[in-house]
């Protein structure tokens, strides 16, 4: 048995396809590509499938994950050709590894996001001016009342006709992930200017101390 | 530009993929190499239709050919029509987003009564004309429709340009052939129709003059313009032969029925004088099991589902279920496909069956003996004993099922309080049986009593029949209510004036039109949908249409009297009904067609006896 872990792009009408749906979705391209998928044991079993960061809905993304496990050997190339046949339009499979790092390792990650609307730049810096960003998350445990402004790493910003495109970096995994549509909405209420959300894409994911996760 | 206007709002509404296509099986064509466009649209949301086989088939049959491309259509739920409405989003197609209004047909499916208003709708959406005469002589675009309900299309004979009766594989592409020379040697809407009506089929209301009888019956039905006479519906004979998809559209979401199908037979040997699709659907055909192997293995292999449905109306009457589940058997075990046979019947459901389906997932067992009592089996052919039904659930039982879900009309024809109070002694004596089960599994049976009422069908038995009204089907539910323990036996007693609705729709004739034009302009759509049906609605609209719902539902109609689809022809002949309403009445049985032909005419498509 062998892990892979696989890398893949979700853009475009994928964009639409929510987390859970993915997850089907996935099987059933990885039962189509007649790779040896191996599956669980016992009263109803099911394919070994695990996503380490789930990508919220409507949020593009050139570096999702999803680890395979499967019962013989296949070579990276033949995995990436098979799948690549098999899934639909806006799913790409780009790079299989073998899993270096833990789900638990993933701390955050990156985003390219552009919006239109008019003079947003200076809008922009005075949103991060702030001394704090209140904005309202949704747990189970209820609504909670965050502080955005530490959490946000704004690492370029950059107008373009009626655009901004901005790249950001914002905590993610399991010990705190912050929505990039959390910051827009916020943006949104205080530029009370209309401003559209063109993309929100998710570009890289990182370990602690800023390696990339692997 | 469309799509990227619907780009836009999708993050807006819930379930946003039931609304962007792109799915895995979608058919995308280049527009410019293509002829004819044909919308196939179902009233009813995304989830729904796209779990429905019919659909499934001819979207493939239709795409086969190069030059013609079937795309799909869904009704959106009410968040999505707001923000289509809000932004100008007309209805569009989800493979290549195009607005509806572009395409040269418009084809619905007529699965079910309550999805009228929402037809009407779903054209107002596409920004389409919704009355037929509206819509000028330009000769696209087309609305059409298939489908059971086209056994009595009458109510919609305003909005359709013409129906297609029967099995659309063969007939929907001689349709589409028709158009595409008349179209390009430059034809009129009403040329077109005129012409169609030529083909074995087709039905075009706008060619029929329906007069009517003082007392709002129909006096006569005339055919003009050298339409024929009577219309009959098309068959395909032979289903080993017939067009089959080795492929489906993939959703994403997950739909009510979310699994690959394949066909096992058409038609139905029973005769239960209350089913309509047992008798429209005739004559019984069945596919030969190495047809249906090959045919299930390669749907699974192609779409990656890992759930297979062997469908039809009753499953296990078969003659080859045994060697059909043998041959996909081995293959489900090894591929992790789950297989499952949601018709099957108590009498002929055999241990070795219990086991194989078993085999893969265990769930729970429904029957549906229909009537509490051998008497009211008896009248409406529900060819089941309480032995029989015994048998089957001590096989279950002692193979470990505990969930055991019991199907019952109330309102049928002869139906007394005694056959009432025995779907509650029925109930019991399984509740009994569970116990008396050696090697049951532990625990309590959950045995549960689910009753519709019935509905009088047309090209059934038991079209004559008036509808019992509701204040009686709520006395008989009382009583059934009062006479189950609930400590065993669940109950879900559900009554509305949506049965009434339906008896007035399936049976109905042309002046229906007005009242379904008047609910949908005053917001009725979705009405399957309980939350989106108000029975006021319906009920004002027959009165401003001056009708009387209980003249459609509970009059009880004279072997006389001609029936608003007395030039529609589908096949089983109106005596062999009438023979069988008096036998119902007479308490009298028929055989299974496989025991003994009861001579309902339909085998004269297939020229010779059906076995």
């Amino acid at each position: 048995m062998t892990d892979h872990r696989i890398v893949f792009e979700k853009t475009g009408r994928a964009r639409f396809i929510s987390h859970l749906d993915l997850n089907r979705c996935m099987v059933r391209a990885i039962r189509r590509s007649g790779l040896p998928a191996w599956y669980t044991e016992g009263f109803h079993p099911h394919m070994y499938l695990m996503f380490p960061l789930a990508l919220s809905l409507g949020t593009e993304s050139l570096c999702e994950v999803m680890d395979i496990r499967l019962t013989e050997e296949r070579s990276p190339s033949e995995i990436l050709s098979r799948l690549n046949a098999v899934l639909p339009e806006g799913l790409h499979a780009v790079e299989v590894r073998t899993p270096q790092d833990r789900t638990q390792d993933i701390e955050a990650a990156e985003y390219r996001v552009t919006l239109t609307g008019e003079a947003l730049l200076p809008l922009w810096e005075q949103f991060l001016a702030q001394p704090e960003i209140l904005a309202e998350k949704r747990t189970k445990k209820g609504v909670q009342t965050i502080d955005l402004r530490p959490l946000i790493e704004a690492e370029e910003a950059q107008a373009e006709g009626d655009h901004l495109i901005l790249a950001l970096r914002l905590p993610a995994g399991n010990a705190g992930n912050i929505n990039v549509s959390m910051v827009t909405d916020a943006f949104s209420e205080f530029a009370e200017t209309p401003i559209y959300v063109e993309k929100l894409l998710r570009t890289k994911i990182f370990c602690g101390n800023g390696r990339l996760f692997s | 530009m469309l799509k990227e206007k619907i780009g836009s709002v999708l993050l807006e509404v819930q379930r946003p993929s039931r609304y962007c296509g792109g799915e895995v099986g979608q058919v995308v064509k280049d527009k410019a190499k293509v002829d004819v466009r044909f919308a196939f649209c179902f009233p009813d949301i995304y989830d729904v239709g796209m779990s429905h086989l019919g659909m499934k088939i001819l979207y493939a049959r239709i795409n086969e050919r190069e030059n013609y491309w079937c795309e799909r259509v869904f009704a959106p739920w009410t968040d999505m029509e707001a923000v289509m409405r809000r932004e100008g989003i007309p209805l569009y197609a989800l493979e290549s987003l195009d607005p509806v209004k572009e395409f040269d047909f418009i084809g619905f499916t007529l699965q079910y009564e309550m999805s009228y208003t929402t037809i009407l709708h779903m054209l107002s959406l596409a920004q389409v004309p919704v009355l037929q005469r509206e819509r000028g002589e330009a000769i696209a675009p087309l609305v059409v429709a298939g489908g059971p309900c086209c056994c009595d299309p009458e109510p919609l004979a305003d909005f359709f340009d013409l129906f297609i009766l029967g099995e659309g594989e063969d007939v929907d592409l001689e349709l589409m052939d028709l158009y595409h020379t008349m179209r390009d040697a430059g034809a009129t809407r009403s040329a077109f129709l005129r012409k169609a009506a030529e083909i074995p089929g087709i039905y075009v209301p706008s060619l029929y003059d329906v007069a009517y009888h003082a007392d709002g019956t129909v006096q006569s039905i005339t055919p003009k313009d050298g339409a024929p006479a009577v219309i009959t519906k098309r068959v395909m004979p032979d289903l080993d032969k017939a067009y089959y998809p080795d492929h489906v559209v993939v959703p994403y979401l997950e739909i009510v029925h979310d699994r690959v199908s394949v066909e096992v037979l058409r038609g139905c040997i029973r005769g239960c004088r209350f089913c309509q699709a047992g008798f429209i659907y005739r004559p019984f055909r069945e596919k030969s099991p190495e047809v249906v192997c090959r045919q299930g293995k390669a749907l699974c292999d192609n779409t990656g589902y890992d759930e297979l449905s062997l469908s039809s109306l009753s499953t296990s009457d078969h003659s080859g279920i045994e060697e059909i589940l043998d041959g996909l058997l081995a293959y489900s075990e090894q591929g992790h496909v789950h297989l499952s046979l949601p018709s099957l019947r108590v009498d002929n459901f055999s241990e070795s069956v219990l086991k194989k389906i078993s085999a893969v997932r265990k769930s729970g067992l429904t029957f549906a003996p229909e009537a509490g009592t051998q008497r009211l089996r008896d009248v409406i052919n529900k060819n089941v004993t309480e032995e029989e039904i015994m048998r089957t659930c001590s096989i279950a039982f002692a193979a470990g099922y505990t969930q055991v879900k019991l199907y019952f009309m109330l309102g049928l024809p002869t139906e007394t309080d005694e056959d009432v109070l025995g779907i509650a002694a029925l109930a019991q004596k399984v509740v009994d049986l569970f116990y008396a089960t050696p090697g049951r599994a532990k625990g309590r049976p959950q045995v549960t009593i689910s009753t519709a009422t019935f509905v009088p069908k047309p090209f059934t038995p038991f079209a004559f029949e008036p509808q019992v009204e509701k204040a009686e089907i709520l006395r008989r539910q009382q009583l059934l209510k009062k006479a189950v323990d609930p400590k065993y036996i669940k109950t879900s007693l559900h009554v509305s004036d949506v049965s009434l609705v339906e008896a007035v729709l399936a049976r109905g004739d042309r002046r229906l039109g007005a009242v379904l034009y008047e609910v949908w302009k005053n917001g009725g759509w979705l009405e399957s949908w309980e939350e989106q049906f108000r029975a006021e609605r319906w009920y004002d609209a027959f009165a401003k249409a001056g009708l009387d719902p209980a003249f459609y539902a509970n009059r009880i109609r004279p072997y006389e009297e001609t029936e608003p689809w007395a030039h529609l022809n589908y096949m089983v002949s109106r005596s062999f009904l009438i023979r069988e309403n008096r036998k119902a009445h007479a308490g009298e049985t028929t055989p299974s067609c496989r025991q003994q032909c009861a001579g309902c005419g339909a085998n004269q498509c297939l020229g010779g006896s059906c076995f």
